[in-house]
């Protein structure tokens, strides 16, 4: 790109963007940017997840997060698959001090466990299966630094975890097809929403977020797995 | 405040992701242009004195806009996702014209596909 044309794409962009500002600072103004009434005028009874978020992604807005499902679970085939078809590069290990494997060591299991209460308690309180499966990934990313890939990977097998993840994936479809079995729409609410601000309440929100989890824990480990066999270790 | 820090993110996203020519600098462009969208879902969805969306059965109480939050779920992960995907992309280019120069690698490769066009006499 020569440097004039460059100069005039920036020039462009700079004005552009601010014209776009202050549009959007002028619509910020009107006292109602979003219909902010129209999820929160839905009484929580009716999902029974007292996290209003969760009552919109896995119940109200159910679709599309099945579809973002969908997305990531490509990205990963995707990552894997280009990852096993191209030249393997042979890196020197990043040594790690003392300090950083002691720490990673301690933090690992402590990650996991945070992991499982933010799947568990999703519908309660903040967190979910997509925000548990990345901390899940993360901690198992912590005991690959503390004990190295090798000993991770013998644990943690990418292959049976690809034939998992997939399991998993199929039977998230299974669950939200199940209503037809029973003569009702495809993602309806099988499941009692229960009382809100109990345990085992929000209706399927509980194992969908468990079954979200351990999708993206499994998704996310398969591709640092990979970027990782790719270089040879970590 | 947080809408005007969005859309200066969003505009050196931009302007790195038009502009530099390197693939891993363009990558880390996409990352601040998402980030600066999250940060604009994020922020309109706020409320005066308004507190995170989760209620217990009766309790009224301001409560900021929960729908662009669950908007922002599905943005992390997909963004998550393509970049992973867009890394794996620019190794693949990288391994095969040593180089993350967008500019150059075109150029080599408009050069591979000169000479397979060439005749062969």
């Amino acid at each position: 790109m020569s440097a004039r044309v460059r100069c005039i794409v920036c020039s462009v962009g700079i004005v552009a963007v601010f014209v776009v500002l202050l549009s959007f600072t002028y619509m910020m103004s009107m006292p109602n940017f979003t219909d902010s009434e129209r999820y929160l005028s839905i009484p929580i009874e009716a999902s029974g997840a007292s996290n209003r978020v969760a009552g919109i992604y896995l119940n109200t807005r159910l679709f599309d997060t099945l579809i973002e499902i969908l997305v990531f679970s490509v990205a990963v085939l995707g990552v894997r698959y280009y990852l096993r078809h191209s030249p393997k590069v042979t890196l020197p290990r990043l040594s790690e001090s003392a300090v950083v494997r002691t720490a990673a060591g301690i933090l690992g299991p402590l990650a996991l466990l945070l992991s499982a209460y933010f799947a568990v308690l999703g519908h309660l309180s903040p967190g979910g299966g997509f925000a548990a499966g990345v901390i899940a990934a993360s901690a198992v990313l912590y005991v690959a630094i503390a004990q190295g890939m090798a000993a991770t990977e013998a644990r943690f097998s990418p292959q049976r975890i690809a034939a998992a993840e997939k399991g998993i994936l199929l039977l998230l479809f299974v669950w939200v097809l199940l209503p037809l079995a029973f003569g009702e729409a495809p993602l309806s609410e099988l499941l009692p929403p229960g009382t809100p601000g109990r345990l085992l309440s929000a209706g399927s929100i509980l194992p969908y977020n468990l079954l979200i989890s351990v999708k993206v824990f499994f998704g996310a480990w398969l591709i640092i797995a990979a970027f990782a066999q790719h270089r040879g270790d970590l | 405040m947080a809408i005007i820090v969005s859309f200066v993110l969003l505009g050196i996203g931009i302007l790195a992701l038009v502009l530099r020519r390197d693939l891993v600098i363009k990558l880390l462009a996409l990352g601040l242009v998402n980030a600066s969208s999250i940060l604009f879902l994020v922020s309109i969805g706020n409320r005066p004195g308004g507190r995170a969306p989760i209620q217990s059965p009766g309790e009224i109480a301001i409560l900021v806009d929960p729908l662009p939050q669950a908007l922002v779920l599905s943005a992390i992960v997909v963004n998550f996702a393509i970049l992973a995907l867009a890394l794996v992309f620019v190794m693949i280019l990288v391994e095969r014209y040593h180089t993350t120069d967008a500019q150059r690698i075109e150029h080599e490769m408009s050069q591979e596909t000169d000479e397979e066009e060439t005749p062969c006499l």
